[in-house]
């Protein structure tokens, strides 16, 4: 009951505190958005990356060529491990015979195998990766590699190699960018809470002398920039949802484009509840960061 | 609360000596008047007696504890049966008369939907009903003091330490909180305030009540009574 009544208090105290001090809490609220409006620009692009790029309908081959030496079970192994491998969309193995036609189709080849007298080829298979495993193409390569039944992984990195590659510089600059916005608006939202700390020290003390426990203190300071985080977020997410259908449609109508509906609707939902998730923790954040204060920490 | 002192020296805000090696003992649920025209003596010894100004040297006892080597939580537990009137614990300005008193019974452990009943009744008692929805701006200086002399006794605390109480009030409220104060000491509880001599001992005799008030005076370091200063 007690509980229950203590964390009551604590809320309605921070709620309080946010209309009290009306003009530190609005500066905080725009702080928090301004931020995670420039998040959400590095995720939404991302996002819509990685989306375009996993919808896309080229496949990326990877040609595995085994040893002169395989056998049968070497192959049936092989095979069985494509089929498990959670990165292979698909592989289709292709006999040296096979092969071996498909080359004799060029004159000069065809030239060049009737000098040899015999096949050159091995018998080999064709790996079709999942669009949103490309990245790990590398990894698959080396896992083939250390069977002794494969002699060889070849894969051209071209197009898509250069397209994954872009994703990710721009995921990790995105992601760099994300961290130092995120540390600025804690640092702002930490000494904007501060202020208002310093703005009832007197209370704070008088609290101290007639007993009143710690959390009776502190909690509301904490609550105040949860709400203040949670209200950002909430702004942004509005804000968000407003350029998504309104310059969607434009882009559609006048640039042909619609890359901000690409993205599918559980997407920028998800998207939005990571907003508000990463709003409670900058407003949880700064408080915690301004309640650290030696000279807080002597008060409370 | 049985209050005892032992080879005590404190001194003022501003260094001055108040007390040198003085001895007093104030018994449970007994009510001290210390009459001072010296303001500042009175706020340090009042602080000293709340645990928070720590006596130069010499032990002071509250329970036959010495309160200034109390470990926090126990000393946090001491503070919650311990009522304060002092003039630099001001009112919560952004909170109204309710809820400044309502403040104070969570602070001291009181979450029951019965004693913040209470507080309706104990500002009816006072009258002041019709403020308790008003912020502290709003209140005269008197209503003001009396609103936190009734915080400190909201929680019938077994020490009540008020440093002039009655200062601001008007002959209506300074009834009020006479009867309050004296209320509270009949419950039990220890009461030493301080107020200014002529003043106080004016409207005593217009109450006409005949309590058995201890009359204390700090003079030369030592803690007198005026009785046994009379005699």
């Amino acid at each position: 009951m007690k509980l229950i009544s203590g964390l009551g208090y604590v809320l309605k105290e921070g709620l309080m505190q946010v209309i009290r001090a009306k003009g530190l809490s609005v500066a905080v609220v725009v702080i928090v958005a301004a931020t995670l409006l420039q998040l959400s620009l590095f995720l939404g692009v991302s996002r819509v990356l990685d989306h375009l790029f996993a919808s896309s309908n080229q496949k990326f081959e990877m040609a595995v060529f085994l040893s002169a030496s395989t056998t049968q079970e070497d192959t049936a192994r092989i095979q069985d491990f494509l089929s498990h491998d959670p990165r292979v969309d698909s592989a289709q193995l292709v006999s040296k015979e096979a092969a071996l036609a498909d080359f004799r189709k060029d004159a000069a080849i065809d030239q060049m195998v009737k000098a040899l007298g015999e096949n050159p080829l091995t018998d080999s298979f064709t790996v079709v990766l999942k669009n949103e495993a490309v990245d790990q193409a590398d990894g698959l390569a080396a896992d083939l590699k250390k069977d002794s039944g494969v002699d060889d992984v070849s894969y051209g990195k071209g197009e898509w190699a250069t397209l994954s590659n872009l994703i990710h510089v721009i995921r990790w600059a995105g992601l760099l960018m994300a961290g130092l916005v995120f540390l600025t608006a804690l640092f702002i939202v930490a000494n904007t809470l501060t202020l208002a700390l310093w703005a009832r020290r007197e209370d704070m003390i008088s609290m101290a002398r007639m007993g009143a426990p710690g959390w009776m203190r502190w909690g509301p300071y904490l609550c105040e920039g949860i709400f203040q985080g949670f209200m950002g977020s909430v702004i942004v997410t509005a804000v968000l949802e407003i350029i998504r259908r309104a310059a969607g449609e434009a882009l559609q109508k006048y640039g042909g484009f619609d890359i901000l509906n690409a993205l599918p609707a559980e997407e920028w939902i998800s998207l939005y509840l990571h907003l508000m998730v990463m709003g409670v923790v900058i407003g949880a954040l700064g408080a915690f960061w301004a309640l650290q204060k030696k000279w807080v920490k002597e008060i409370l | 609360m049985l209050i005892q002192g032992f080879h005590l020296s404190q001194t003022d805000a501003s260094g001055s000596s108040i007390l040198e090696d003085a001895y007093f003992s104030f018994p449970e649920g007994s009510y001290t008047v210390l009459l001072s025209e010296n303001v500042m003596a009175a706020t340090a010894f009042l602080k000293m007696l709340a645990g928070e100004r720590r006596p130069v040297s010499g032990t002071l006892r509250v329970n036959h504890q010495d309160t200034y080597s109390l470990s926090s939580s126990r000393k946090r537990n001491w503070i919650s049966e311990v009522g304060v009137v002092f003039s630099d614990f001001k009112l919560f300005l952004d909170r109204t008369v309710e809820e400044n008193i309502i403040f104070t019974l969570r602070a001291k452990g009181f979450w029951d939907k019965e004693s913040l009943n209470a507080v309706g009744l104990l500002l009816s008692k006072a009258g002041l009903a019709a403020k308790a929805k008003l912020f502290p701006e709003a209140l005269t200086e008197g209503e003001k003091q009396l609103v936190m002399a009734l915080r400190a006794m909201i929680f019938r605390p077994r020490l009540l330490l008020a440093d002039d109480p009655f200062q601001g009030m008007d002959e209506t409220t300074f009834e009020i909180l006479f009867r309050f104060l004296w209320e509270l000491n009949k419950t039990g509880t220890t009461i030493v305030l301080s107020a200014r001599q002529a003043a106080f001992l004016e409207e005593v005799k217009k109450t006409g009540n005949n309590l058995a008030i201890r009359w204390i005076q700090l003079e030369n370091g030592k803690v007198y009574s005026l009785e046994e200063k009379a005699s």
